[in-house]
């Protein structure tokens, strides 16, 4: 029959390695004894085999090279010239848009069909954040069309007051995903821009990027 | 002087493939022992690092801070783990755990079932708990280590062992 | 020459070009395996995959769709269904882009063509937004802008107007991508989705007239009031 019985603070500070205050006969030999079964379990654990190497290396040359766009993965980022643009934009920004975009157009100004593809074209990438408010969670990660739908490769980070955040670089254009709360939980973004069927019966954030990133208020 | 993380991630995307093996290497001899800790099963811990790694690789346009390449990682790794913990679902029979009671001293008993005894009682805890106490008793970090690894303050971390303490002797109990 | 005769020609036209849509066909079931889909189901997806591109409908996003439920633990027989219906969607949409003068249009378009259908715009609607584009590389975004700005509550026929018009009016594509965000804005400062609509239709008449607001109907010689577009700016 086993009492609940939990180490006290300089029992925690004592197999902390730091300077401890007091502590009974008993405690000490509590905590002595789960250090000791700690190192006899870490002694017993051999390093992973080197051949483990070799199998990754396989399947990394199966791949050719990193891979770029086509279907689950958009990514148009080159190593060395990710171009970085403002995450958060006040309202100030948001306004300041909505002059240039109701500014009235002179005739001369307007381009031909390639320049304004090649204008489209330009700004590739932008870093965009996500964010959510979630103080129970054990984790939070992202999952969206820009990623396949991966679970766990843009895992988030939690801040200060249970948001949860990460940055990520995404091309220009329209990108639909959900939070994933603790590996099981999908969640909707409330500050997406809008929320459409995902065809399973649940629904998608959609947020729409442009080289400005996204504008917020 | 070997080339640091950030150098070989902006080879490898640059399109030399072979490089990425510099970082399998590095973090294999660096990780290892907290996928096996963790995972517990010796197969299954080397195909979540396997696997950790094939993704990451994939992923490798999206690793932020080059520089950063392990704490990236880690994170991978650790998700990898635990989808691995998650799907074997073992029911862990904790009448079959010898606590080795009392009255003997430790040195007396065999080491091997020391560690299987701990082993057992780690799969009770819940995933952070067990990878925070890996990280503390098994990897001999200190807390600031763990905080780069795993993007969380401090503080939290020492919660999470120091529950993961209390857990333990509860469930290994015999002393009074 | 009768349907079938026609849909082997189409496929035959298809397989020509690589990293056509049928190439991208043929390793749907690959994809979906190496993502943990079990083999049947990978199979089904892979046959209604093939089906649709003898339709002209683009695979890769039929894959995504399958890989996505997939995530989200969705039953295999809801995957299926999913796939079909977004298969559906796609070769009505990519008729409706053809019509209006794309050929060859990008499996892009052609699934942006279909979200907007599935927001709801109607296929003439998807016609004057590509037409008005021109192009496949501005008419995939412009599709994107017009669904969200409808799904934010602008109503379809407005959405519609703002993005055709501001294509018309030679404004760069970076201008619209805003637009969501920008409506998601004011939103957020408190404006209903029809004071947003008015705000973003471009003004109309002369384009070579004063600064904004002079559109207003507003007596000459009265300064821009408050409710002149740049301002005031709530904190």
């Amino acid at each position: 029959m086993t009492d609940r019985r939990a180490f006290g603070a300089d029992a925690h500070r004592y197999l902390d390695g730091e300077p401890f205050g007091e502590l009974s006969v008993e405690e000490r030999a509590a905590a002595d004894r789960l250090a000791n079964l700690a190192r006899a379990f870490a002694d017993r654990l051999e390093p992973v085999d080197a051949a483990l190497d070799e199998a990754v290396m396989a399947a990394v040359r199966r791949r050719g090279a990193v891979p770029v766009g086509h279907g689950a993965w958009h990514w148009v980022v080159s190593s060395h010239r990710v171009p970085v643009r403002p995450v958060w934009v006040a309202a100030l920004a948001a306004a300041a848009v909505l002059v240039l975009w109701l500014a009235p157009r002179r005739p001369e100004l307007s381009r031909s069909g390639a320049q304004r593809v090649a204008a489209a074209a330009a700004p590739d990438t932008v870093f965009v954040r996500f964010e959510l408010v979630a103080p129970e969670a054990r984790s939070v990660a992202v999952a969206g069309s820009f990623n396949g739908w991966r679970t766990d490769a843009l895992p988030m980070v939690r801040g200060a007051a249970g948001i949860w955040s990460i940055t990520v670089p995404l091309p220009i254009g329209e990108h639909r995903y959900e939070f994933v709360v603790d590996q099981t939980r999908w969640v909707a973004d409330p500050t997406a821009h809008s929320q459409v069927d995902d065809g399973f019966g649940g629904r998608n954030s959609v947020i729409v990027v442009g080289p400005k990133g996204l504008v917020r208020s | 002087m070997e080339p640091s993380d950030g150098t070989i991630v902006r080879r490898v995307l640059d399109g030399d493939v072979e490089q990425y093996r510099f970082l399998v290497e590095r973090y294999r001899e660096q990780f290892g022992r907290y996928a096996l800790a963790v995972v517990r099963d010796r197969d299954a811990a080397q195909d979540a690092m396997q696997e950790a790694f094939i993704r990451a690789f994939d992923a490798l346009a999206t690793c932020r801070n080059p520089d950063r390449f392990g704490a990236w990682f880690f994170r991978i790794l650790a998700n990898q783990c635990r989808n691995v913990v998650g799907r074997r679902h073992e029911a862990v029979d904790l009448e079959a755990v010898d606590p080795a009671g009392g009255e003997r001293a430790d040195a007396a008993v065999d080491r091997a079932e020391l560690a299987a005894t701990l082993e057992t009682a780690l799969a009770q805890l819940t995933p952070e708990q067990r990878e925070a106490f890996v990280m503390k008793h098994v990897e001999g970090r200190s807390y600031e280590e763990m905080a780069e690894l795993l993007g969380v303050g401090t503080d939290a971390l020492k919660m999470r062992v120091y529950r993961a303490r209390d857990m333990l002797r509860e469930l290994l109990g015999g002393m009074p | 020459m009768n349907g079938r005769g026609i849909r082997w020609v189409v496929l035959a036209a298809l397989m020509a070009a690589p990293g056509s849509l049928a190439a991208q066909a043929g390793s749907i079931e690959a994809r979906l395996t190496a993502r943990g889909l079990p083999a049947q189901l990978a199979q089904e997806v892979q046959r209604i995959a093939s089906d649709a591109v003898a339709q002209g409908v683009p695979a890769d996003p039929l894959a995504d769709k399958a890989i996505e439920g997939w995530a989200k633990h969705v039953s295999s027989e809801r995957i299926v269904s999913a796939v079909r219906q977004f298969a559906g969607r796609m070769a009505e949409a990519g008729a409706a882009v053809r019509a209006a003068g794309l050929e060859h249009p990008s499996g892009n378009v052609i699934a942006a063509a279909a979200e907007a259908m599935g927001g709801g715009l109607q296929p003439d609607q998807i016609q004057s937004v590509v037409r008005a584009a021109g192009t496949a590389e501005e008419a995939s975004p412009a599709l994107s802008v017009a669904t969200s700005l409808t799904a934010q509550g602008l109503g379809v026929k407005q959405a519609v107007t703002i993005v055709v018009e501001a294509m018309q009016h030679r404004r760069p594509m970076s201008q619209l991508l805003d637009l969501p965000s920008v409506a998601r804005s004011m939103h957020d400062q408190g404006m209903s989705p029809g004071e947003i609509g008015n705000r973003l239709l471009p003004p109309h008449g002369d384009d070579a007239g004063g600064p904004p607001g002079d559109k207003h109907d507003r007596p000459p010689g009265v300064p821009p009031g408050p409710d002149h577009p740049a301002g005031p700016l709530r904190p």
